[in-house]
């Protein structure tokens, strides 16, 4: 998935952004404040980057105790000139949707398509349901052949 | 007088993915259409991908000319009047909207509120130029929601669904 390289490149070429990832690499399922306490950084800066890097999958959370606990996500990066080259080569709105929404994401799409065929929702309710624009949801079916 | 051609934005949007869209609306005209949208599709055809391709274009620089590209061929026949852009009259069909407001949102089970503005419109616009010119109206979508949401009102207005023939199928990227 190119585009999702570019993604964690972006989140962790901060470096504070990757001491974080490494602190949770090392110490898993901290909060956000014991993060802040370790690393030194004032917590609404602590916050705004978990935000950051739970939106990009590079970290994801859970409540435990009342408490949201932050982990690293497993992801590994693969950066060389032929990896480089392929991001701004293969793209198309379904690798976009697809880095966007992950595993899920493209369960729902499956589920709203064969909906959308079978002609049991609009094409705008469909694109309204999976959060998406109407002319990303037209190229979706016309990606996946599913509009001919 | 030429036959009126109300079309739904999927046609419009894979059409000019496939670069074919100029060619479509020309053989159209040639066999006596008159292409026509509504105003809500025309803002969902031009604004909503030119945003989207603002937002990706230094991520996914060859994504997005290439939906800049499908939205300049959109705009250009716009320009050029192979496709005119109709406004609703809200105040004479604002009880027709609201039925295919109730329509829509009981085929997904969604408050009214939440319906889009594409489809009422695209409806609306089908029986408006029916009630005007009192001829066939030709219809063109891919979208069997849609159709079916436009059946309860046939009793109101005499349309036809044509579908994209196969010589537009097979242009597929």
């Amino acid at each position: 998935m190119p585009e999702r390289t570019v993604f964690i490149l972006k989140e962790v070429g901060n470096p504070n952004k990757a001491r974080i990832v490494a602190h949770l690499a090392k110490h898993k399922g901290e909060a956000a404040e014991d993060l802040g306490k370790h690393l030194g950084y004032p917590l609404p800066t602590v916050y705004k980057y978990l935000r950051e890097l739970e939106a990009a999958r590079v970290v994801k959370s859970e409540i435990r105790n009342r408490t949201r606990l932050y982990y690293p996500s497993d992801f590994k990066l693969e950066v060389s000139p032929r990896s480089l080259m392929e991001i701004f080569e293969e793209q198309s709105i379904f690798s976009l949707y697809k880095t966007r929404f992950g595993a899920d994401g493209m369960k729902r799409l499956e589920e709203v398509t064969e909906k959308a065929k079978a002609g049991k929702m609009t094409f705008r309710q469909a694109a309204s349901t999976l959060g998406i624009t109407y002319y990303e949801f037209v190229s979706l079916m016309d990606e996946t052949g599913a509009i001919q | 007088m030429s036959k009126k051609l109300v079309v739904n934005s999927s046609v419009l949007i894979a059409l000019s993915r496939r670069g074919t869209l100029e060619q479509y609306l020309k053989q159209k005209t040639d066999e006596g259409y008159e292409v026509l949208i509504p105003k809500a599709i025309a803002r969902e055809l031009l604004d909503d991908p030119k945003r989207l391709a603002r937002k990706i274009r230094k991520m996914s620089p060859t994504l997005a000319s290439k939906i800049i590209q499908s939205v300049d061929a959109i705009d250009a026949a716009i320009e050029h009047e192979l496709i005119r852009v109709e406004t609703i009259n809200y105040r004479k069909y604002s009880r027709v909207v609201d039925n295919v407001r109730r329509q829509l949102s009981q085929l997904e089970a969604k408050p009214e509120h939440a319906i889009k503005k594409g489809d009422p419109e695209l409806i609306v616009l089908i029986i408006q130029l029916y009630d005007k010119f009192k001829e066939k109206i030709f219809v063109s979508t891919e979208d069997k929601g849609l159709l079916r949401a436009i059946k309860p009102f046939s009793d109101k207005v005499e349309y036809e669904v044509i579908e994209m023939t196969p010589v537009w199928r097979r242009y597929h990227i």
